[in-house]
This record gives structure tokens, C-alpha cells and sequence, in this order.
């Protein structure tokens, strides 16, 4: 589930998103920057423990966080194993990591209007490309919502079939899951000029 | 704003297939039922009323306006309700949904927080104001929908087969908040008990209206043709 705001009244919580965007930003290139030994990668994970733990949430929320994103750790360690000495690889997927995990605090802490907001008010300077920051900003929200909803039309084909005694064949899933967002995709639609979001 | 619904011969059509031949009606009643078979033309008909969907040829007014030239307007003021609550949800999480309505009308920040919160205490969704708005069940979706829709205060409510998937006591739940308030109903159902609680009653059948009168008599007619 993407929705990741938890409620609470922690500094974290009560900053304004816009800073605490810039924030993030700057602790990811510090991290990008810094953390380049096995030291300097606990010094910093050691501070994001403390960041999750000064924002109010327990162990078990940032093991949660790191088992979210397990799979793009799993294929960027095992990736960089072939081609890098362990060191390395092991430093570079702890700094992904990391930050995965701070995104995830971001997320845990601000509630998605606030950060709907903050794009619209960060894609301003688009408009004088053509682009409508109020209609990026949606975007982003609709991107959220729609990701779980899709997630369970996959749930749905995968049940379906099993109920049919139908193999899981991947184009078996493909097809339908295709056609049933294509179809989610036309109803929100109108369901969204008929909410005056046009 | 006057509360009246007319068309003159409106016919629509979709790549040659005709959705709607030739209606003409003027509406004045608060809740309007809308009966019919699937396929006869009541979901076009309420589409048609937002501007969701342009008439080939006719006149629609509705509360004055023509939703085909002034579809933003009106839809600030027409409140639509679809069947599958899934595809009205836009915000991921419920009060967010809810607040969702608001954003760019001339409200506060305190006052849209407390219009969400008000309407998440009369639909009955105070305990899940965070929660994911996919994760509720089908009559709390709905109820969400509605309380989308409703915290705007429109003018005009569309339903189009709101309760086609809800349980006996989510279906009474939904029907007390859309024949309660001050709104206009028009709502498009094939459960004949809902559309017996209307004013008047329209019978679409084979892309016309064939019947418009008290729900009663219209209903009774309609069981004997699809007895």
C-alpha cells in the first residue's frame, strides 16, 4: 500500500512539507556524497534509525520500509556483485537503501494534499512551458491512488484463475490486467470531470 | 437557480449507435426516478445531464444551463454518482477524498477541515479518516462517494445505479443521505422499491422515454411488460 501517512505530532510531522522536501533532498545528496565506506554507511544509517525513532515510529515501521523495497535491493546488490568487489556493491546498496527508507519518512509523516501542494507549488516555473502545475500535482495523486487499485485488479485475475484451475501464465495475466485498468482508466476519467477536476 | 430539467428532442449517439431517439422533458420534481432495462438509454440520459455526454441534436437545460457549452459551470454545482465507487475515488486516503472536493472553491483551510470532518461524522466514516480509500469495503466506498459528492452542498445530485452492489442495510444507508438534504435527485436504479420513494417516475426502454409519471402507476407498468 502506497497511502503510507501515519498520523502523529512529532517536529517531523509538524514541519511544513516544502522544508521538509528540501530536507529530504539534502540528506540524499549527503548520503549520495558522503557515505562512501562501510563506516560513513553506518554513521548515516545510524541517523536515519534516529530520524524514525524522533518521528515517533518503532523498529518494526522501518523493517516494514526496508521490506517494501526488499526486491530493488535484492536486484541492485546482486547486480553489482557481478561486476564489483563486495565492499563496493554492499556500500552502494546501503546508500540506496537509505534513501529509499527516508523517502518512506517523508512519506509516513506528510499527508499526500500537503505533498500534492508542494509539486504544484515546485512545478510553477513549468507554466511557461505550456505545463499546468495544478494538473501535474493531480497526476502524482491519481498515480498514488490508482497503484493499490491496480494491485488488487492482479489479485482479482490471479483468484479468478486460480477458482478456473487455469496455470498462471504471465500474457494470461497481462491481457485481462490490460483491460480492466484501460477500463478503471475511462471511469476515473469521467468520474474526474464529473468531480470538476478537468 | 430554477430546478428545472428540460430536453428537447435529444437524440445521442455513440460511432452510428443510438444511445438516446428524439426526448423531450421538462422535470421540476425533487427526486426523480430513472427505470429501464440495460441497454435503454438511462445512463445516458443522467451523463447527459453533466455534460459527461453531448446531445447529436436537441436542447438540454439544466438549472438553466447548458451543459454542453457550460459543463464546467454546472458540474461545479451537479453532483454525479457512479455505480462503482472504485473509479470516484481520486485521493488515496478517505478525509483526503473528502477534501478533495473542496480544493479550489474560496474556502479556508479550517473551514474545508471542518466541512470534511462533519461529513466523514454524518456518513459514518470518523474511524477511518487515514485509512487507505481502497481498503474499505463496497458500502463504505460508496459512502465515501457520496460523501465526495455531498460536501460540496450541490444543487443536483446524479445517481447512476448508486446501490447496484450494495448489501439490504448499505443500500438503506445510501438512500437516507441522497433523499435527505436539499439537493435535486435524479436517480438512475433498477431497484423499483428505491424508485417507488421518487416524485415522478421516467421509463426509458430501446433508447426513448416511454413513460414519465407517478412512480406507482409507471412502476406497475414496467413489472407487467418484464413479467
Amino acid at each position: 500500500m502506497i497511502s503510507l501517512y501515519r498520523p502523529g505530532s512529532s517536529l517531523m510531522h509538524r514541519m511544513r512539507a516544502g522544508l521538509k522536501l528540501l530536507l529530504f533532498a539534502a540528506a540524499a545528496l549527503a548520503i549520495g556524497l558522503f557515505a562512501t565506506n562501510l563506516v560513513a554507511v553506518a554513521v548515516a544509517a545510524s541517523a536515519v534509525v534516529a530520524a524514525y525513532l524522533a518521528a515517533g515510529f518503532g523498529p518494526a515501521v522501518l523493517v516494514r520500509q526496508v521490506l517494501a523495497a526488499r526486491w530493488v535491493i535484492v536486484v541492485m546488490a546482486v547486480t553489482q556483485l557481478v561486476f564489483l568487489p563486495a565492499v563496493v556493491a554492499a556500500v552502494n546498496t546501503g546508500r540506496v537503501t537509505l534513501v529509499v527508507v527516508l523517502a518512506a519518512l517523508l512519506t509516513l509523516t506528510t499527508r499526500v494534499p500537503d505533498l500534492i501542494d508542494v509539486v504544484e507549488w515546485a512545478a510553477r516555473p513549468l507554466r511557461r512551458f505550456g505545463v499546468d502545475p495544478a494538473t501535474l500535482s493531480l497526476l502524482f495523486a491519481i498515480t498514488i491512488t490508482a497503484i493499490p487499485v491496480i494491485a488488487g485488479f492482479a489479485a482479482e485475475i490471479r483468484e479468478a484463475q486460480r477458482a478456473r484451475g487455469v496455470r498462471l501464465l504471465p500474457h494470461a495475466v497481462v491481457v485481462p490486467l490490460l483491460v480492466m485498468s484501460l477500463r478503471y482508466a475511462d471511469d476515473l476519467g469521467e468520474a474526474m470531470v464529473a468531480r470538476g477536476a478537468e | 437557480m430554477t430546478r428545472e430539467i428540460e430536453l428537447g428532442g435529444v437524440s445521442v449517439e455513440f460511432e452510428g449507435r443510438r444511445a438516446l431517439h428524439d426526448v423531450s422533458v421538462r422535470l421540476s420534481e425533487r427526486h426523480i426516478g430513472v427505470i429501464g432495462s440495460n441497454g435503454s438509454g438511462k445512463s445516458t440520459f443522467a451523463r447527459l445531464l453533466n455534460g459527461l455526454v453531448v446531445a447529436t441534436s436537441g436542447s438540454v437545460a439544466v438549472h438553466g444551463i447548458n451543459p454542453a457549452r457550460r459543463g464546467r459551470d454546472l458540474r461545479r454545482d451537479v453532483g454525479f454518482v457512479f455505480s462503482n465507487p472504485d473509479a470516484q475515488i481520486i485521493m488515496p486516503t478517505v478525509a483526503e477524498d473528502v477534501a478533495f472536493s473542496l480544493r479550489g472553491s474560496a474556502l479556508g483551510r479550517d473551514e474545508i477541515r471542518s466541512r470534511v470532518a462533519s461529513a466523514l461524522e454524518e456518513f459514518a466514516l470518523t474511524e477511518h479518516p487515514d485509512a487507505p480509500a481502497h481498503s474499505l469495503s463496497g458500502g463504505q466506498k460508496q459512502l465515501l462517494a457520496l460523501a465526495a459528492i455531498l460536501v460540496k452542498r450541490p444543487a443536483l445530485v446524479i445517481a447512476d445505479e448508486p446501490t447496484a452492489s450494495l448489501d439490504a442495510s448499505n443500500t438503506k444507508r445510501v438512500a437516507a443521505h441522497l433523499f435527505g438534504g436539499d439537493h435535486q435527485l435524479v436517480l438512475v436504479t433498477h431497484d423499483l422499491r428505491l424508485a417507488a420513494r421518487c416524485d415522478v417516475v421516467l421509463w426509458f426502454e430501446n433508447s426513448r422515454l416511454i413513460a414519465r409519471g407517478e412512480p406507482a402507476r409507471v412502476i406497475a407498468d414496467y413489472e407487467r411488460a418484464h413479467a
